[in-house]
């Protein structure tokens, strides 16, 4: 078994390197107009102009300019009372949030190990994706109340479906071939679990939670707009009926921002966590 | 001799052995059973038992609550889809065909994507009012996106070859598209397809709650407001039919129209 | 000694029908022997090596691993697999110490053995790398590494070096042969290449499809070590000779089935 065989040289890794790119021989500035994010300032521009004259020459009311709008965006981030509407929403979210990937993660690996459960659980999760989850905001306030649970609740049930349905697939597309070979080394249940479909699951686990923060964060504005018009969703019912469309758009440009800023983060820990599945981090 | 000849077996087995539509439906009965008892023991006026909500849903229907509602939604619905979907196959190919389109476009379109969509409902309430407009407005929202970024990543991905072998006969840019493009693409489209049809369903739902002025969403916001909870149900109920009919819909479409994908590729997708 | 007596696996098709992927084996695989197994596709090759490795149960008949009966995977057998089966995120060390780890060894000592293998299959320095930073030939060689690390007596491969380039499995050949003369433990290798057959095995198995039949068992008299020159083996007339009979019978085969072409995996 101490083979004492001289070690060889492995061949080459790279069987096929990604041919060079043809030179690009255009001078600098003329690169530098063409790139990728001229054209995105450019996108830029041309939305922020349109609305300008949109907002200045028939917007009305409610409508107010992208200059209004960005003045009031500063007006807005040095307001308490913006702070502390988004500090109330946030804690819906964190806590629906939370619960729904406490609950969802062991539930999806438990449904994508035993296939009864697995078939029986079908219809419903395929029910539960395509329905819109806002019209059980009635029964939710008539059972729970326009209060805090109401809210976590709603924002659990939005996150816990995609964290549910990822983490079952991520489990089932565990090659078998590695199950088998896990088998043939004699691994236990739980080594299996630990060593094979936990590791093997990981990215699709990571893009449940992703896919589930946002939706959670989708639950969280859904249920102060539509039901329980506190926080920052009763902000923007507050600055509508007062006409007041600059801080109306503000609030929801701060609402998107926090919902990239937050997306982008899952995103990144996703790669940091699973790097191995760069690659196959698509259809996200 | 084998398990499949093995007298009786276990319920495990017969689980496994039952075909998809088959274990929906054995799944669907057990749910329903449950809830009945569920229902009728927890006593609670926000989760009666199902033959109560099948009662208010039967009458509904008879007062004619259901049926013009759900007029009126599907009418936002097939607007607002139409919009999203020619909005998503145009800039969705210039996306995947041309890099200039695509880095002027795709951060956004991949933020809106990501964005909660809902939050845009005031600003076209404070655009185009409390009317029929807003509601569209909301189901482009849900919906348009999902199919920008799906169809194009399918243009971007046709194979190569292919449209080498487009060109090679000759084909212009506009045959190119039509004759080899697109429909080379087309499977992958029909998936941004479905997936925007599921987002369009509760974009419908989610605008007319929040602009209640028709639809199906309008009357569950009310009978909610009424403690009405076998409505809400009840409602409910329709409104999880139409989304799964409109998806069913879909895939119908997209099996006549690619018929040509090998069927074991299109179950592993 | 491995003892094969009498197996058989028959399985349902999709379409109802029975399909007889084994049926009636009887083989006798000898100690410190490197027994080859080829045969079309579909002749049930690697249900019995499966079989044999205990991850696949079959209808009748038994197999013994010197006289016990075969219940599952054991610890004197381990497995190379055929598409690698490496973990994707596990360092190469951790994938070679993986058999190890599932045997409770502790990391410290799991990790020297794991080195030493590594540098066995000529993969020094590669340690810390991850599956999909590595060439197939080189996965596989991790695969081997893996198998050898807990010293099985048993060692069963799977098409192993299927999935491989040409040149890529030229030479993972002679390097499988200069382990083996090292450390002769018992070998079961399935493919269905005839050129690797007889060069690698004391005896070729040929088997039939439909129902998984042994059709011939021929020895292989080249002789050993044959690790060093491989090129003048190929140019032998004991060679050309196993390797045209087999080729006959393969013929005949396919001719059987009506089918035409050469031999799809």
């Amino acid at each position: 078994m101490t083979a004492t065989v001289p070690a060889r040289t492995p061949e080459r890794t790279s069987e096929s390197p990604v041919p060079p790119r043809r030179r690009d021989r255009r001078p600098a500035w003329v690169r530098a107009l063409d790139s990728t994010t001229a054209y995105q300032l450019l996108g830029f521009a041309l939305f922020a102009v349109a609305w300008q004259l949109y907002g200045t020459y028939w917007g009305g009311l409610l409508v107010p300019t992208f200059t209004e709008t960005v003045l009031a965006v500063g007006d807005l981030v040095v307001d308490p009372e913006f702070w502390s509407a988004f500090a109330v929403s946030n804690q819906a979210l964190v806590l629906g949030f939370l619960a729904a990937v406490v609950l969802g993660v062991p539930l999806g690996l438990l449904l994508g190990r035993f296939p009864v459960a697995e078939r029986l659980s079908n219809v419903y999760l395929n029910i539960l994706l395509v329905t819109p989850m806002a019209a059980i905001i009635p029964l939710l306030v008539m059972s729970v109340g326009f209060g805090l649970a109401s809210r976590v609740i709603l924002v659990t049930i939005f996150a816990i479906v995609m964290v549910v349905v990822n983490v079952r697939s991520g489990v089932r597309q565990v090659d078998p071939a590695l199950l088998q070979m896990a088998r043939s080394f004699g691994a236990s249940e739980r080594q299996t679990w630990m060593r094979v479909l936990i590791p093997g699951a990981l990215p699709s686990i990571m893009t449940g939670i992703r896919l589930g923060l946002g939706r959670a964060v989708t639950g969280m504005v859904i249920v102060e707009l539509l039901m329980v018009s506190v926080a920052l969703g009763g902000l923007i019912l507050n600055y509508r009926s007062r006409f007041d469309g600059a801080h109306l758009y503000a609030t929801i440009v701060l609402i998107l921002i926090e919902a990239l800023v937050l997306i982008g983060a899952a995103r990144w820990l996703e790669s940091r966590l699973a790097p191995w599945a760069v690659n196959q981090r698509k259809n996200g | 001799m084998s398990a499949a000849l093995a007298p009786s077996p276990s319920l495990r087995t017969r689980v496994e052995r039952l075909s998809g539509a088959q274990a929906s439906a054995l799944s669907l009965a057990i749910g329903a059973v449950l809830w009945e008892i569920v229902g009728r023991v927890a006593q609670v006026p926000f989760f009666p038992p199902l033959s109560e909500v099948l009662v208010r849903l039967g009458d509904m229907v008879v007062t004619g609550q259901i049926v013009g509602n759900l007029a009126e939604s599907l009418g936002n619905l097939v607007i607002g889809f139409g919009v999203s979907l020619t909005i998503g196959l145009v800039l969705g190919t210039a996306m995947g065909r041309y890099r200039r389109v695509n880095a002027m476009f795709g951060i956004y379109v991949y933020a809106l994507l990501t964005a909660p969509s809902l939050v845009f409902a005031p600003i076209f309430f404070s655009i185009l009012g409390s009317g029929r407009g807003s509601i569209v407005g909301v189901v482009v929202m849900y919906s348009t996106f999902i199919m920008i970024i799906t169809t194009a990543s399918a243009v971007e991905n046709v194979s190569p070859g292919l449209v080498e072998m487009g060109r090679s006969y000759g084909a212009g840019e506009w045959r190119l598209l039509t004759r080899v493009i697109l429909p080379a693409a087309a499977p992958s489209i029909f998936t941004g397809i479905r997936l925007g049809v599921g987002r369009a369903v509760t974009g419908m739902i989610n605008g007319e709650m929040f602009i209640a002025v028709v639809g199906l969403g309008r009357i569950v916001t009310q009978a909610g407001k009424r403690f009405d909870g076998a409505g809400v149900l009840a409602i409910l109920l329709v409104i999880i039919v139409v989304a799964v009919a409109a998806v069913a819909l879909t895939q119908l479409v997209d099996r006549r129209i690619t018929s040509w994908v090998p069927q074991t590729s299109k179950d592993a997708a | 000694m491995i003892e094969i007596r009498g197996l058989s696996k028959a399985y349902r098709g999709q379409d109802g029908s029975q399909v007889q992927a084994l049926a009636d084996v009887d083989l006798t695989v000898r100690d410190n022997e490197f027994l080859t197994v080829l045969g079309p596709s579909g002749c049930g090759k690697t249900t019995m090596l499966k079989m044999i490795a205990g991850l696949i149960p079959w209808d009748e008949g038994s197999i013994a691993i010197d006289g016990v009966e075969v219940d599952g995977p054991g610890p004197e057998r381990a497995m190379v697999f055929q598409n690698f089966a490496l973990l994707p995120w596990a360092t190469v060390l951790d994938n070679v110490a993986f058999g190890l780890e599932m045997r409770g060894v502790g990391k410290a000592e799991r990790h020297e053995r794991a080195r030493e293998l590594v540098t066995t299959v000529g993969l020094a320095g590669f340690e810390t790398k991850r599956p999909g930073e590595l060439s197939g030939g080189m996965q596989q060689r991790v695969g081997l590494a893996r198998a050898l690390a807990v010293q099985p007596k048993v060692l069963l491969m799977d098409e192993p070096f299927g999935a491989v380039d040409e040149q890529t499995r030229r030479l993972l050949q002679e390097e499988l042969l200069a382990i083996w003369e090292h450390n002769r433990v018992t070998v079961v290798f399935i493919t269905h290449s005839m050129e690797e057959a007889v060069l690698l095995g004391d005896r070729v198995v040929l088997m039939s499809a439909r129902p998984g039949q042994i059709s011939e068992i021929v020895d292989v008299p080249l002789e050993r070590p044959r690790s060093s020159d491989v090129g003048g083996l190929e140019r032998s007339s004991e060679y050309s000779e196993i390797t045209a009979h087999l080729w006959e019978r393969l013929r005949e085969m396919h001719a059987e089935h009506g089918r035409v072409g050469g031999i799809a995996s």
